[in-house]
């Protein structure tokens, strides 16, 4: 598990985004796929790659995937 | 079903001429055609045009019914329930009980449930099961998280006392907190109707509606779903004492397809066994979804001779959700039927 595989499995969950588009910096919610389909591909990503519950409130709270991974693994 | 179609290609404006998202919606979440009440259509009218047409297919005459249960989150008046207006309609005898169940996608398994007790308990010899919503009505039209989802529905479903042992597992469960994840939060007597409740918000996603429209939290919805489906189901024939892979069919509440495959896959059950046809077809129809994958998707097979032995799921508002393993003989009928035709 690293924030390296994160990015990864978040480019391969969202639809429309190319792979190795993204970095640790990124701002996925300025994205253009990033939208509550991405949301729920994102939630079902992370149940099913790092057995957790993600809310909804944690998307809400982090902005760059390094943060989101922190929350992910934290 | 109602006749009139709607189309998520022909709403290109509502998704700000954004062609992808549309794309990305029809491939991940099944999304495409719905079936949506013209203004003077409600769920009783769907329901009633079921009914009848259940009635002749079964030589049912009003008299044979004992009780009459609606399930619906959407009468026609706050009083008095659809099943009373219904049990009008049908002409039903004084003799005939008349309730309604206030719940949307877990429903119409509450439905039975409460059926196959009055029938089992031998109070009543056959029970009707109206079940059907028109969300579409109450959903705000601008609201494109929404309203590209929900279609409208009725269902009618006769449970009836027969020679033949059938034994049927349920299990039913809430949970009260999550009440305000998928609301309408205003119009009842808790915030009454009022110039202010009728006001349009647009949300930080863009989406409009007002505190009368219905507002879901689409990611606790879906999290909620994917966690206590599957257990749900896993615990059910778990009790029953039944492998999962005896089951023949599991009908889910028909949310989308992106929900159904994901209960699927954490059940590591095989997808030709779960229909999820019915949302690109008709759209989500709440208490109608699951009579409506029935006849839609297994009514040639359930009418033809044989036992299937059938998993019922439902889960939404509430939070509710409710399941039910059945053994389900050779039916008499089980199709859809256009309610504008078929009077």
């Amino acid at each position: 598990m690293s924030l390296q595989k994160f990015i990864e499995d978040f480019e391969e969950a969202v639809e429309d985004i190319e792979p190795n588009s993204l970095t640790a910096a990124t701002n996925f919610k300025a994205l253009e796929a990033w939208d509550s389909l991405a949301v729920l591909t994102v939630i079902a990503m992370v149940d099913a790659e790092y057995d957790l519950r993600l809310k909804a409130d944690i998307l809400k709270d982090c902005d760059t995937l390094e943060a989101l991974y922190a929350r992910v693994t934290g | 079903m109602p006749s009139f179609e709607k189309c998520i290609d022909d709403e290109v404006d509502l998704f700000g001429g954004n062609e992808k998202q549309i794309a990305r919606l029809k491939k991940t979440i099944g999304l495409d055609r719905r079936r949506v009440v013209e203004p003077g259509t409600t769920a009783a009218d769907l329901c009633e045009t079921a009914a009848r047409r259940l009635m002749v297919a079964m030589d049912l005459l009003p008299t044979h019914i004992d009780t009459v249960i609606c399930v619906t989150q959407t009468p026609d008046y706050s009083q008095p329930c659809n099943a009373a207006v219904l049990h009008g309609r049908l002409d039903l005898p004084k003799s005939c009980a008349a309730l309604d169940v206030n719940l949307g996608c877990s429903g119409y398994v509450y439905g039975l449930w409460l059926a196959h007790m009055m029938v089992s308990a031998g109070g009543c010899e056959r029970v009707l099961l109206l079940a059907g919503d028109t969300i579409s009505q109450i959903v705000n039209p601008k609201d494109r998280a929404l309203a590209p989802l929900f279609g409208d529905g009725g269902s009618a479903t006769l449970v009836q006392r027969s020679e033949v042992e059938a034994q049927a597992w349920f299990s039913l469960q809430t949970d009260g907190k999550g009440f305000d994840r998928l609301i309408v939060p205003a119009g009842g007597q808790r915030a009454p109707s009022s110039r202010e409740t009728q006001v349009e918000v647009v949300d930080d996603a863009g989406n409009v509606r007002s505190a009368e429209n219905l507002f879901m939290d689409g990611a606790e919805i879906f999290n909620f779903s994917i966690v206590e489906e599957p257990k749900a189901v896993r615990d059910l024939v778990d009790y029953a004492e039944v492998e999962l892979d005896a089951v023949d069919y599991f009908v889910f509440h028909q949310a989308n397809r992106y929900i159904l495959s994901n209960i699927a896959k954490r059940l590591k059950i095989d997808p030709s066994k779960v229909p999820m046809q019915t949302v690109e077809r008709y759209g989500n129809q709440s208490s109608a979804s699951i009579p409506s994958a029935l006849c839609g998707e297994l009514g040639e097979e359930l009418c033809s001779p044989g036992t299937r032995r059938v998993l019922l799921s439902g889960f939404g508002v509430g939070l509710s959700w409710a399941s039910v393993l059945l053994d389900l003989s050779q039916l008499s009928v089980c199709e859809i039927v256009d309610c504008a035709t078929s009077d």
